[in-house]
């Protein structure tokens, strides 16, 4: 016996750590199958501990004179306490199984595994200390009452679980268990009551009736509290129910009163409205339309917000290995989501376009409900292929090369939405896929059906939507700028290319500073030939398109190099770019970004830098200064330049002086260029000094400060 | 007696104790055993999730026209005719109430509220109001599901473009599109589930950086691929001359040989993703030709997205990609227009970034309608804060600015299981507190995930000793705006 006690208490530790582990991480346990059965053996031997326990009392209580030698009976009692301890630990384990099998009442739920679990860890307490507790009696009976407390406790919560509600009672207890829809329902049952069971019940019952109004059967709620009837059909204002929901919080007669749950905006205003129609309890909610503003409320406040309505299939799912199989990388297949049954397959990369790889997906033809062929190269022939995907609800067909085949499709009974946009479908094969059941959508944007033909399926099918259209605002609108390809610095004969993104636009353009429209200017046919540094506008224009906006672009044209280039001042120190060199070398700067080494800037000194030619001096016909112009980085035009030159470099003199216009008022960033003409000049020294706006003009944030210049090439032409 | 009894029974032993522990022990591994993923590295993570959306989703893909610098929501769709009335007027303290304010203003010594200088009107069968500035996206409002009572935590650009887009504002975390790609993959397995297109536009402009599509902790395989805004999309793509496709396919192969001698000696698994990344590209090279090839779109689409979606580089051109990505099944494309940060010269900048914008945006919504694609696709157009109610520097006649505010803002949302023609929340008269149905960056997150079918909750990966979330551990779905 011994020995069997000691395997007993063991095994009743382990179960007992088992379960106390469970109780903290129970929700994360997955279940083997055989375990399931031992969990569903719960209800059988939940007995065995009640009835056990019960016997543990009987022989604790039995009168001391039976007949029985008090060893013995001691004895006995402990083997029953041993039993008691067993099967409690052993249903609570079977218990904790079970749970995972089934829904269950969360807080309910929780409330008897902790009971059961405390009830088991009791009996296992005492059988341990048995010999020792039997001597403190008053110790050992409250720990008795404790258990049977639980064992109370634990069963009343399992039969609640398993049997509902106020089972024992049930038969002389009323109640309708009639199911509540909309067609068997009064407005009453569905949207009032719920709101007054909710909200009010708790204190306007039979056993509470608080001032004397109970709210729970229709009789006591129309005969009113202490203030009679607590409304007046019609007129919600000055119903008593109304007002004192009204009433501020703080407000004695506020109701339900400060600290209880209070009545939902929506829920007041069904209230009012309830008793603006009359206060009926008779009137049943199939005799409202459907779009009667009160059922649709009443079907709002009895859907929860938060539930995500899934459609159920009744297919089954095809196995991971058909699906994995099907996948490549140029069709996708996969369910719509986590455990769904339900398949979605894409296709991908026209002129990879595989026609085996859609007669294959006959796999899951009853699993397919979403297809996407989009642009893919389907005929009319392929349709008969897709008319056999039958669970089919969404296809998408658009830019495929079908037109007359859509009876093909007639067997998608489940098809709600179909996509055409693009494809050559007309109105005649139309009609053979228009009386589907469950279509309600049809795109077919860029078809040969006409407006009126929309419209005339439009009156016959008033469900079904059709996008036939959408943007019909055909007023021309503004072309897009034409731009330049070669950008830079031309070389010498090297021509100027445009071009235009849209096919067919025309651009015209011009090279004397004036604006080139659809009649003036010359039209581009070819690349252009520049002889020098240019100002090029250019424009575009197309039937049906307004005249783009001009696109401006000065053209430089390399120049002659000098042999020697000197700067006779020094850059500002931030802005010297690569020193004189930068002056020519046919790398032109950004006009917004005058830190790049093309650029130098000068502020406190004057740019001065000398050109030396040699004695076979080119003969130059223009110097073109290009230059920064940035308003809003206080870069100007220079104020003045002076252009010296002479056959040597100590006898030069003063050829020409320029006063460039400044700009007046702000600008966006460019760069410009100043075109100094000469008359066959074939000097060997040439000497450019170009001065900075001393003062910034009235205008300028900055004004009366100092101007910047930026200059990135000269050009010797 | 009794006492000496109850004192033997404490002498327990050490090896009776250890009986018992070891019991004890071996009970909670029988039970674990049952668990089957408690003692699991959660490096599985990764490799548990299965792709999919944990329920139906509504939206399939995402189009995200990221407004980047904050476009004024007064000058847009939050109407406050009050700040016309009391241009001028200093912004109350009661309705300040102890917002910090930028650098910019806070020495400023009034706050002198200015109101829209653009007319407003209501459109469509919702009655929504938008500004005249945005003619083209006005005709599309019963589409939109215009969220005015948009809010978040940082001041500045940079940490609210971050936090827009990582859910944090330090910038180390996944992106939206990396998190996406993470946690659905890839439709289109010939494309990157994430695409980032950029343009600029004529207004003040605010810079955007590689770390707002960043794949933070996740594998790097999920970072956005950004596109260049060349008639070149995708540098670098297409084989040198001189090479075939077949000579390609060889040296990949070979490549992906010796990477995989280096993984199994090192078990980066970066070499891993590297492998996959230079297939992805081969494929790419079929798959991208016939996707920037924008010749082919008829006139009328050229139309509705306006002339400049054939001018590579702007933002129509990067809407009309961004609908072929999206019809080719990249899972989350993300635009960004600079350019909306106007402090000062409001009433001509905003202007110019409107035009570049209201067109390419309302054909991008019509064209996904009319191909039956709106439904699938969650368009989202908005920037990362709002814009003060009252002038920034001096106020004049004519002209005003107006600096950062992150108290409400106004974004909207079409398609993809977002209510169509809907206002949700409300901002004071002032334009300055929320005072209806606030929603957070957060509860932002949280719901376009709810839309993709991931519940926020759920889309976890482990970096750092902790799980890390979008909504971080923050964020409610906004159901109000759900279809």
């Amino acid at each position: 016996m011994s020995r069997i006690k000691n395997i007993l208490v063991s095994l009743i530790f382990c179960i007992q750590v088992l379960l106390t582990f469970f109780l903290f991480v129970g929700d994360k346990v997955k279940l083997p199958v055989w375990l399931q059965v031992m969990g569903r053996l719960h209800p059988l031997i939940l007995h065995l501990p009640i009835g056990l326990s019960l016997f543990f009392l009987i022989l604790l209580l039995l009168p001391q004179r039976i007949d029985l030698e008090r060893e013995t009976l001691s004895r006995i009692t402990f083997i029953v306490l041993l039993f008691t301890s067993f099967t409690a630990s052993l249903t609570a384990l079977f218990g904790f199984l079970l749970s995972l099998q089934g829904d269950y009442g969360s807080t309910l739920l929780m409330r008897h595994k902790i009971s059961s679990t405390i009830l088991s860890w009791l009996c296992y307490l005492v059988l341990i200390n048995y010999e020792n507790l039997r001597n403190r009696k008053v110790f050992f009976y409250g720990t008795i009452s404790l258990m049977m407390l639980a064992i109370l406790f634990s069963g009343h919560t399992g039969a609640t679980l398993t049997h509902g509600e106020n089972f024992v009672f049930g038969p002389i207890v009323k109640e309708s268990n009639q199911l509540l829809t909309v067609e068997n329902s009064s407005v009453y049952q569905l949207g009032v009551q719920p709101i007054l069971e909710k909200k009010c019940y708790s204190c306007h019952n039979d056993s509470k009736a608080k001032g004397k109004l109970v709210m729970t059967t229709i009789k006591q709620f129309v005969k009113g509290g202490k203030h009679g009837k607590e409304w007046v059909e019609g007129k919600p204002e000055e119903s008593n129910l109304i007002k004192v929901i009204h009433l501020p919080l703080t407000h004695d007669k506020h109701m339900p009163p400060d600290g209880k749950a209070q009545l939902s905006g929506a829920e007041v205003h069904f209230l009012e409205t309830w008793i603006r129609s009359g206060a009926d309890f008779e009137k049943k909610m199939a005799e409202l339309k459907p779009t009667d503003s009160f059922r649709i409320m009443t079907s709002q406040l009895l859907v929860k917000p938060e539930q995500v309505i899934e459609k159920k299939y009744s297919f089954n799912p095809a196995p991971d290995k058909v699906i994995n199989n099907l996948n490549s990388p140029f069709c996708s297949l996969f369910p719509l989501y986590e455990n769904s049954p339900a398949l979605r397959a894409d296709f991908f990369v026209q002129q990879a376009f595989n026609l085996k790889t859609l007669e294959m997906l006959k796999e899951v033809e009853d699993q397919l409900v979403e297809l996407n062929l989009a642009h893919m190269p389907i005929t009319d022939e392929e349709l008969s292929i897709i008319g056999k995907f039958k669970n089919l609800e969404k296809l998408n067909l658009n830019f495929t090369k079908i037109s007359s085949g859509l009876k093909e499709l007639k067997p998608l009974t489940q098809l709600t939405s179909l996509s055409l946009s693009g494809t050559k479908v007309n109105a005649q094969s139309l009609s053979d896929i228009l009386p589907l059941p469950q279509l309600t959508e049809l795109f077919v944007w860029n078809t040969p059906i006409t407006n009126n033909e929309q419209l005339a399926i439009n009156q016959q099918y008033p469900n079904l939507s059709i996008v036939w259209n959408l943007f019909r605002d055909d007023q021309p609108i503004v072309l897009s700028k034409p731009s330049l390809v070669n950008e830079g610095v031309f070389k010498k004969n090297e021509r100027v290319i445009l071009k235009h993104v849209m096919p067919g636009a025309t651009i015209r353009y011009t090279m004397d500073n004036t604006s080139p429209d659809s009649v003036h200017g010359k039209l581009y046919e070819s690349p252009i030939k520049i002889e020098s540094t240019v100002y090029l506008k250019a424009c575009a224009y197309k039937e049906g398109w307004l005249q783009s906006d001009i696109y401006q672009v000065m053209c430089f044209v390399d120049g002659y190099k000098a042999k020697e280039i000197e700067l006779l001042t020094k850059p500002d120190p931030q802005y010297v770019g690569e020193g004189a060199k930068s002056l020519m070398d046919s790398r032109k700067g950004l006009a917004d970004q005058f830190k790049e080494a093309s650029w130098l800037g000068f502020k406190e000194n004057e740019f001065e830098a000398g050109f030396y030619f040699g004695q076979e001096a080119p003969a130059v016909k223009n110097i073109v200064i290009s230059y920064g112009r940035n308003t809003g980085s206080y870069i100007f035009p220079p104020a003045q330049v002076e252009l010296w030159a002479g056959n040597e470099k100590q006898k030069i003199s003063l050829i020409k002086t320029i006063n460039v216009a400044q700009p007046k008022s702000n600008e966006s960033a460019k760069v410009d260029a100043l075109i100094i003409p000469l008359v066959e000049a074939n000097y060997a020294y040439y000497k450019i000094i170009a001065k900075p706006i001393k003062k910034l003009p009235a205008w300028h944030s900055g004004k009366g400060q100092k101007g910047w210049f930026f200059v990135d090439e000269v050009f010797f032409n | 007696m009794g006492n000496e009894f109850l004192e033997n029974r404490f002498h327990v032993n050490r090896r009776h104790f250890l009986g018992k522990l070891s019991m004890g022990l071996g009970s909670v591994a029988l039970g674990s055993l049952l668990i089957p993923d408690l003692f699991k590295n959660d490096e599985n993570d990764a490799a548990a999730f299965s792709g999919l959306s944990h329920f139906a989703p509504k939206a399939k893909r995402i189009i995200y026209l990221f407004q980047n610098g904050a476009p004024s929501q007064l000058e847009s769709f939050d109407y406050k005719p009050l700040l016309n009335q009391m241009a001028g007027q200093d912004l109350p303290e009661s309705i300040r109430n102890g917002q910090r304010l930028t650098g910019m203003t806070s020495n400023q010594a009034k706050f002198p509220l200015v109101g829209s200088h653009f007319s407003f009107k209501q459109y469509g069968q919702s009655g929504t109001w938008v500004s005249e500035l945005f003619p083209n996206m006005a005709k599309i409002v019963d589409e939109m599901c215009v969220i005015k009572s948009m809010h978040t935590d940082a001041i500045n650009h940079d940490p609210a473009l971050t936090f827009m887009q990582t859910g944090a504002q330090q910038g180390n975390r996944p992106s939206m599109g990396a998190w996406l790609s993470y946690g659905l993959g890839s439709e289109n397995k010939n494309l990157p589930a994430f695409c980032v297109l950029l343009s600029r536009g004529r207004g003040n402009g605010q810079g955007v950086y590689s770390k707002l599509w960043t794949n933070g902790f996740l594998d790097s395989i999920h970072q956005g691929v950004q596109f260049s805004s060349s008639e070149e999309r995708i540098l670098y793509l297409q084989d040198p001359k001189g090479r075939d496709r077949e000579a390609s396919r060889k040296m990949l192969d070979h490549l992906s040989e010796l990477n995989n001698l280096n993984y199994e000696e090192f078990g980066d698994p970066e070499i891993q993703t590297r492998i996959k990344q230079y297939e992805m590209a081969y494929r790419m090279q079929t798959a991208v030709p016939e996707l920037s090839d924008l010749t082919k779109e008829p006139d009328r689409i050229i139309k509705m997205y306006g002339a400049d979606c054939l001018v590579p580089g702007t933002y129509a051109s990067n809407c009309l990609m961004a609908r072929k990505l999206s019809e080719a099944g990249v899972r989350f494309v993300q635009l960004y227009h600079q350019g909306w940060d106007q402090h000062g010269n409001l009433v001509g900048e905003m202007p110019l970034q409107a035009q570049d914008v209201d067109r390419a945006t309302a054909g991008l919504v019509m064209d996904l309608k009319q191909r039956g694609l709106l439904d699938e696709t969650l368009v989202i157009w908005g920037g990362e804060f709002g814009r003060t109610n009252y002038c920034q520097g001096d106020l004049s006649k004519d002209n005003y600015g107006r600096d950062h505010h992150p108290r409400c803002y106004s974004i909207w949302m079409a398609g993809g299981g977002v209510k169509p023609g809907l206002v949700y929340g409300e901002s004071d008269e002032f334009g300055y507190n929320i005072v209806k149905d606030p929603v957070h960056v957060n509860d932002f997150h949280a719901t376009v995930l709810h839309l993709m079918g991931l519940n926020h909750e759920k889309l976890t990966f482990k970096h750092l000793g902790r799980r890390y979330r979008l909504t971080d551990v923050a964020g409610k779905v906004v159901h109000g705006v759900l279809a």
